[in-house]
């Protein structure tokens, strides 16, 4: 029986793969450090002599030598194009059944943690599809993956510019998960909704170790799986390098994997000829089984998986303050482009239990398209929950879908023909699951039925387009009990007939419902918990709210999701009930910890603080004491006063002691802080129109530069002592710089930089402010810097530390 | 280069590479975090050493501390592209060039190279507590310079001890940055220790290490008790001498 790639893509048959090149090429003398693809045009003979042996012990695929074959990687030493026609032509020369474009890594971290962007990565990965497919490539494998994202640009960047199959293969270490932490579920869950043609493992580990990873993808996708092992691990005897399994063993345990469901297997480092041609004797007349798994709604980050398997009755929690209906602070940070505050409110909501988290920043006046995938971006740098994207706008929409590592859901697509239109073909693209609201151009109905008629109609559209019923999650909206008392029902009733005859998911925001009624959560966590009977599965809530934790937490142990009632004994084993407490003189409102939690010990004595007090605490760091001080100084005290005759003293106090060396880092930003805790009141305490802040800065860690705990410190530093500081992050060119003091008709800016290398790109900074603004003065720090090096990059300004900022600042801004 | 026999060479017994899953083995020293934080003696309350000693064990909990080490052959030549003086090291594309990286390995019959990475996993958590806890932070931060250094040192002490076993001493690490040794070493190193499928480790276009909490470094194989004290490690050369913050309080950078 031949094995051809078209069956063994429709999982129909074995495929067998080549094993290591550059063990091969390293054997025929390549060097360590030497960049092995420029021996497709140097070295063609011998590049293809690899080829062969493989083709001869039997590969159908041989996998070309191109694995570090980008621009960023050939650094110049030769065009992308040219390496790709030499590589395909070796194979081809070797007599090559089938010829796998091989694409790795660039080599560069993408951001959040390295620099490298999204859009980057994908023109990089995008240069060399289009070449492989040019040099008559008939396939690909994307492989060595260790960031999910960067494997998502490479997979798109092939899909998107040829018409070739494409293969996704990542690699784990021997705790289960990628360098960056995704793991096999969450890989093979990606591949398989983005519309790969078969996903898997290769490198890093022996085949017997890839085994129960291998079991993990199987147990979550059905399409063709390819497992490519090391031949355990090197090290070198006499001249030679040599791996600890030999071919017969990698053999037995290459066919352990085909009977747990691999289907194309093959070899990574260490595998040589010898090894393959056993493999093929493994997969010859055999053919893979039929796999299959149970539906599940599956959402992605590039660490976590949620799954809720069809009719199991789980359900997720997502969390909703990211969104700015209603939220000064937040409508304020993101008009700011303040998006750590954002991330913020993604890191608690994940200390609080949520599963996912929706993430809306639509504003008037703000380019969703533009601000949504960098906040998606921060987001996943700091939160490893799956998103929500939350967005009226298509383009907005599309833009986080494409660059978000994962699967997220789209909120969402409504029964208007525009609306499905826009939404569907985005879903479609990139997998993504998707919220329907039971609504349309006509608006709102009603009733049930109506309601389930335009879920009927989603259905059906999405099923057109691609998009199966489990991969949406239908929300029947609810509406306010205290204008008609019939609605609540009617959601209810929606909910469990969209579950029954339609097949989704169902969502839910639930605190709509309590509007204009008094002890709004105590409704909303009775509505909440009346949903999740009716079959909720996704209700979108605060995760701050104790109430809704409390209904979450008893459910799952209703639904036996909670297995063991462990995580509720665990939670609630000590707790004391509100209601228990009534009869002790404890707050009536012990239960709704909603808007102020833990406070209960403010003004329980009164200290009488004078100034001297309010100083001991800042130059002492006790931030926790210090609002309370602080407000009882208000109520006598002019609020400008307690900040130029308390807090401002204290902190020179506190800055000549850092200064003498009475004081080392820690001790100075606790002091900070404890500043900032006093700033915090009297803001609050001032009317609106008189902000005290003392002027505004801009805060930088240069292009190229990544180290930035220097920078962060000098403005958390300036940030409690009561300016406003624009924090611009790290690797910051030159013009965002210059946009930012144009934005805000800045007077002065600060610069980072810790290694002598990116000091070039701090004085090209230095030099297009002083040219462009010639007003707005430049102070710098950073480990490599000294006086006189900072003079000479023509810096107005030398900061030795973090305290001298401050007196920089000081002097400019007053 | 012709090949030696391997009884002429001892060192070639080490060549490697040995690949180290460090985890939680490791010890942040108190005494180097602290210096990091800038702390010479001054007083400090039990609350600030509380929260300070929590932050060190955290990390310790935290590791997911890896390293690879492989050693390799030295000769003197000229470098290939711009025909300066440079150390070779054999079987790979490095060449090191710098006076500081000759005086290093000068009779050394061997260089030693390592890298260490705290991991993806920490470099998210330096990120993330930099967006929520500044003071957090910035003990977090020297908590992991602590560690990534005790990383390197622990892999240092298992090639001495090989290296002893073998009649060999070997001295102080060397890494790129140091001296006149320039940054654009990074990527050749880590790509002949193949450290990003290794061990995750990446460089950016600048030369800098990604995570951040990483080191590579090499250190010179002596025959015999040949390892001349390491020359590196002085003030002498340092481009920070005039500004530099340890000096001022009369204290180093290194131990």
């Amino acid at each position: 029986m031949e094995r051809t790639l078209t069956d063994a893509l429709a999982g129909d048959a074995h495929l067998l793969f080549d094993g290591g090149m550059g063990t091969m090429l390293q054997a025929a003398g390549l060097v360590a450090g030497e960049v092995p693809e420029l021996w497709c045009l140097t070295h063609a003979d011998a590049v293809t002599a690899v080829h062969r042996a493989y083709v001869e012990a039997g590969s159908d695929v041989v996998t070309t030598n191109t694995f570090g074959a980008n621009r960023l990687k050939l650094a110049g030493a030769a065009a992308v194009d040219d390496v790709f026609a030499a590589a395909v032509a070796c194979a081809r020369a070797a007599g090559a059944r089938y010829v796998a474009a091989d694409i790795g890594p660039t080599g560069a971290l993408l951001r959040p943690l390295g620099t490298l962007s999204f859009d980057e990565a994908y023109d990089l990965f995008a240069e060399e599809a289009r070449a492989a497919a040019r040099a008559g490539a008939d396939l690909f494998i994307v492989e060595t993956m260790t960031d999910l994202a960067e494997a998502k640009a490479a997979y798109l960047a092939c899909r998107e510019n040829t018409d070739l199959p494409v293969i996704v293969t990542m690699t784990f270490g021997e705790d289960g998960r990628t360098f960056l932490g995704t793991s096999p579920e969450v890989a093979a869950v990606t591949f398989d909704a983005l519309g790969a043609d078969a996903v898997g493992i290769n490198c890093s580990l022996g085949p017997t170790e890839l085994l129960p990873l291998a079991k993990r993808m199987r147990a979550v996708t059905a399409k063709p799986l390819l497992v490519q092992a090391n031949a355990g691990l090197p090290h070198v005897e006499g001249d030679a390098t040599v791996y600890d399994i030999g071919p017969e063993a990698y053999a037995d345990a290459v066919r352990a994997l085909v009977d747990a469901g691999v289907d194309l297997v093959g070899g990574c480092c260490g595998t040589t000829p010898a090894y393959i041609c056993l493999l093929d004797r493994i997969v010859s007349g055999r053919r893979p089984v039929t796999h299959a798994v149970e539906p599940a709604l599956t959402v992605t980050s590039a660490q976590n998986l949620v799954a809720l398997p069809q009719g199991a009755g789980r359900i997720a929690v997502i969390g909703e303050r990211i969104n700015p209906t209603g939220k000064k602070r937040l409508q304020e940070a993101l008009s700011a482009g303040e998006i750590d505050y954002v991330v913020s409110l993604g890191i608690s909501q994940q200390e609080e239990g949520a599963d996912i988290l929706d993430v809306n920043i639509g504003l008037p006046g703000i380019d969703e398209a533009e601000l949504l995938p960098r906040v998606v971006e921060a987001l996943c740098g700091s939160v490893s929950l799956p998103l929500m994207l939350d967005s009226s706008d298509p383009l907005a929409l599309e833009a986080a879908c494409r660059r978000y590592p994962g699967i997220p859901i789209i909120n969402s697509v409504n029964g208007s023909p525009e609306s499905l239109e826009a939404i569907l073909p985005i879903a479609a693209r990139y997998g993504a699951r998707l919220v329907g609201l039971t609504l349309d151009e006509h608006g709102l109905p009603a009733t049930a039925d109506e309601r389930l008629a335009i879920a009927r109609r989603i259905v059906s559209a999405a099923g057109d387009a691609g998009i199966a019923p489990e991969r949406l999650l239908i929300d029947c909206l609810a509406l306010t009990v205290s204008t008609d008392q019939t609605q609540a029902g009617e959601t209810l009733a929606a909910i469990g007939r969209v579950k029954r005859e339609l097949g989704t998911y169902t969502t839910l925001g639930v605190s709509n419902v309590s509007f204009g009624l008094p002890e709004r959560p105590l409704l909303n966590a009775t509505f909440l918990a009346a949903a999740l009977g009716a079959g909720l599965d996704a209700p979108i809530l605060n995760p701050g709210s104790a109430r809704y934790r409390d209904t979450v937490n008893a459910y799952r142990v209703l639904n036996a999701q909670d297995a063991g009632s462990q995580r509720f004994i665990e939670r609630y084993a000590d707790w004391t009930d509100p209601y228990r407490a009534h009869t002790a003189p404890a707050p009536a409102h012990a239960s709704s910890s909603e808007g102020a939690p833990a406070q209960r010990d403010t003004g329980a004595q009164p200290p009488a603080p004078d100034g001297s007090a309010l100083q001991r605490l800042v130059i002492s760091g006790r931030k926790g004491e210090v609002a309370a001080c602080v407000r009882e100084l208000l109520a006598a005290t002019d609020p400008l006063a307690v900040i130029n005759d308390e807090l401002i003293p204290a902190l020179d106090e506190v800055g000549a002691r850092f200064e003498a060396g009475t004081y080392f880092l820690p001790q100075l930003m606790a002091s900070a802080e404890a500043a900032g805790a006093g700033f915090d009141v009297i803001r609050a305490a001032l009317p609106a129109d008189a902000a005290a802040s003392k002027g505004a800065l801009c805060l930088a860690t240069v292009k190229g530069d990544i180290h930035d705990i220097g920078k962060n410190i000098v403005r958390m530093l300036l940030e409690n002592y009561g300016y406003r500081v624009y924090d611009l992050g790290r690797d910051v060119a030159p013009e965002d710089v210059l946009a930012c003091v144009r934005a805000h008709d800045l007077k002065l800016v600060g610069l980072s930089a810790l290694m002598t290398t990116t000091v070039k790109s701090m004085q090209e900074t230095i030099e297009l402010i002083h040219r462009e603004e010639p007003e707005v003065r430049v102070f710098v720090g950073g480990a490599v810097l000294t006086r006189a090096y900072a003079r000479a990059i023509g810096a107005d300004f030398y900061a030795k530390d973090a305290a001298a900022s401050a007196r920089i600042a000081e002097q400019v801004l007053g | 280069m012709t090949a030696p026999s391997s009884t002429a060479t001892p060192w070639r017994a080490l060549a490697g590479p040995v690949r180290y899953r460090l985890g939680q083995t490791l010890r942040v020293d108190r005494a180097e975090m602290l210096r990091y934080l800038g702390y010479a003696g001054q007083d400090m309350d039990d609350g600030l050493a509380a929260r300070i000693e929590r932050v060190a064990r955290t990390v310790e909990d935290e590791s997911q501390a890896r390293g690879i080490c492989q050693v390799f052959g030295v000769e003197d030549r000229p470098h290939a592209q711009t025909g300066t003086p440079s150390v070779h090291l054999t079987g790979t594309v490095v060449e090191l060039t710098g006076d500081s990286v000759r005086r290093h390995l000068d009779g050394a019959c061997a260089a030693a190279v390592l890298a260490v990475t705290l991991g993806a996993e920490n470099e998210r958590r330096l990120g993330t507590l930099a967006r929520t806890d500044p003071l957090e932070a910035a003990l977090y931060d020297a908590a992991s310079s602590a560690l990534v250094e005790a990383a390197a040192d622990a892999i240092d002490a298992a090639l001495g001890a090989d290296a002893g076993a073998l009649g060999l001493t070997r001295n102080g690490r060397f890494s790129p940055g140091y001296g006149d040794c320039p940054l654009t070493a990074q990527r050749p190193l880590v790509d002949a220790l193949d450290a990003t499928r290794a061990i995750g480790l990446t460089v950016t276009p600048t030369g800098l290490l990604v995570p951040q909490k990483s080191i590579t470094a090499f250190l010179g194989l002596f025959d015999g008790e040949g390892a001349p004290r390491d020359a590196a490690r002085t003030c002498a050369r340092c481009a920070l001498i005039e500004d530099c913050s340890f000096r001022k309080r009369g204290a180093r950078c290194y131990r």
